[in-house]
């Protein structure tokens, strides 16, 4: 009688401290996903221009997920204290029900990374930047976005500024290309806004223009996003599950 | 210079060092298409509607632009220095045509050959021979960038397949508790844990009160 007593004993301990661990843990997944979701120096202009913000999408579910485990978690520490069948029925079926949704969250993550490629942000660019007549507001915003990604990174187009020459554009279109072969903000400018040197920057003189492109300015942040809400979801996934296995075998111990 | 070739400009070294005993000439630039090359002829004078830039290249087969004495171009080059003469870079007189030696964008991707020419007057002197043929760059349409998908990556595989199997266990285990619960409800409990009957020792009290008696 003991020997079960004690282990008893022991595997509502291990359910308590995994109970804890799951509290804990969902309080930094929301704080994460808060952190994505209100980033103010993100691309996220840009990707809500490519209509490919799934990332937000999978990060205000976190959010919430986040406070549900949370909330759950409690619920699951007192359960297991008051060995009631009842209350651990409704904390394995809710937990399964968060499960569901952190799951989404996770696979809709690790998704949305693969669908960011140069070519993706290389036509969006090319057709809309400094689009002449800016038939809805995201064009602006997608302009805005860019000027002030090149000028922050002191990159110039995806790839370079060869983007500009290999391929029309909207751009193209109402800046002739002697006068501009890239835009003025692929220019180093000084402290006005203005080009250092306009000549040199136009012949594409190193130093006076920015021969990089802005794609690693723009992948870095989004993927590191990406990665940290889907593993780190992934992570509270595989803990939730060794626990909830361990509640239903804890479940069906109880005495009637 | 990443700027050397663009749609519609290209870049030449300036032709220093070359035109040394030409004090006093006027030195051009001449620029035709490769295939009107043969036919120029130096007689032709700048500044004329023969070899005005505007109707370049139509009818105009070569135009001249560019004139500058020898002053502008000093010998030797300071190192360091980069001296290039951007061809193509007046916009502004483009249309003009009362300016036919404006050195406007070139209208075509070319190719393109160029050389100098040393006017006295109206009196070529000298020249230099003519360039390889100059390609200026074509620009593609956006819509030509294909954007399909390039495959999933494993990351994504791996978390999509094990956190459905995951899942399927979880609700496996659901199901399971389930089906016991309603089994369980059905009364067979007080059956299935008998009594366990203990029997425990009993001891007489009056065998220990004895001792105390003994005094």
């Amino acid at each position: 009688m003991a020997k079960s007593d004690d282990c008893v004993h022991i595997l509502q301990g291990l359910l308590v401290f995994g109970n804890v661990v799951i509290g804990m843990c969902g309080i930094a997944l929301t704080a994460e996903c808060i952190y994505v979701v209100s980033n103010p120096h993100g691309p996220y202009p840009l990707l809500k221009a490519t209509e490919n913000s799934d990332i937000y999408a999978a990060a205000w579910i976190g959010i919430f997920v986040g406070l549900a485990l949370f909330a759950l978690s409690i619920l699951g520490i007192i359960a297991v204290i008051r060995a009631s069948r009842t209350l651990l029925m409704v904390y394995i079926i809710l937990m399964l029900i968060t499960f569901a949704f952190e799951m989404a969250s996770c696979i809709t993550a690790a998704t949305h990374q693969d669908s960011l490629t140069p070519e993706h942000f290389l036509k969006q660019m090319l057709e809309r930047y400094q689009k002449s007549e800016p038939g809805n507001n995201s064009d602006n915003e997608v302009t805005k976005t860019w000027d002030e990604l090149m000028r922050q990174n002191h990159c110039c187009g995806v790839k370079g500024p060869s983007d500009w020459q290999e391929y029309t554009s909207a751009f193209r279109d109402t800046h002739s290309d002697a006068d501009y072969p890239w835009p003025r903000t692929c220019c180093v400018l000084d402290a006005k806004g203005l080009p250092v040197n306009l000549d040199g920057c136009k012949l594409g003189v190193p130093g006076y223009y920015n021969s990089n492109g802005c794609y690693d300015a723009i992948s870095g942040p989004v993927n590191a996003h990406a990665w940290g809400v889907a593993w780190f979801g992934f992570a509270i996934l595989c803990w939730t599950f060794c626990v909830l296995l361990g509640t239903m075998f804890y479940w069906s111990g109880i005495e009637y | 210079l990443e700027g050397v070739t663009t749609g519609s400009t290209f870049v030449l070294d300036q032709p220093r060092c070359v035109f040394e005993d030409y004090g006093n000439a006027v030195i051009w630039l001449v620029v035709t298409l490769d295939k009107d090359a043969p036919s120029f002829n130096n007689s032709a004078e700048p500044g004329t509607p023969e070899t005005a830039f505007q109707r370049f290249p139509d009818p105009v087969r070569a135009y001249m632009t560019l004139n500058a004495t020898l002053g502008s171009y000093p010998c030797p080059k300071p190192a360091g220095d980069i001296t290039v003469l951007r061809v193509g870079s007046e916009t502004s007189c483009a249309r003009d045509e009362t300016r036919p030696t404006c050195n406007g964008p070139l209208p075509g991707p070319g190719p393109y050959r160029v050389k100098f020419l040393a006017l006295e007057g109206s009196v070529p002197v000298a020249e230099t021979a003519w360039s390889m043929p100059i390609m200026l760059r074509t620009a593609k349409p956006p819509s030509s960038i294909s954007t399909t998908g390039s495959g999933h990556n494993a990351g994504m595989i791996a978390i999509t397949t094990i956190l459905s199997i995951l899942f399927a266990i979880l609700l496996a285990g659901l199901v399971a508790m389930l089906v016991f619960w309603g089994s369980d409800s059905c009364g067979s409990s007080t059956l299935s844990k008998p009594e366990s009957v203990s029997v425990r020792r009993y001891n007489t009290h009056h065998v220990y009160d004895q001792p105390a008696a003994r005094l």
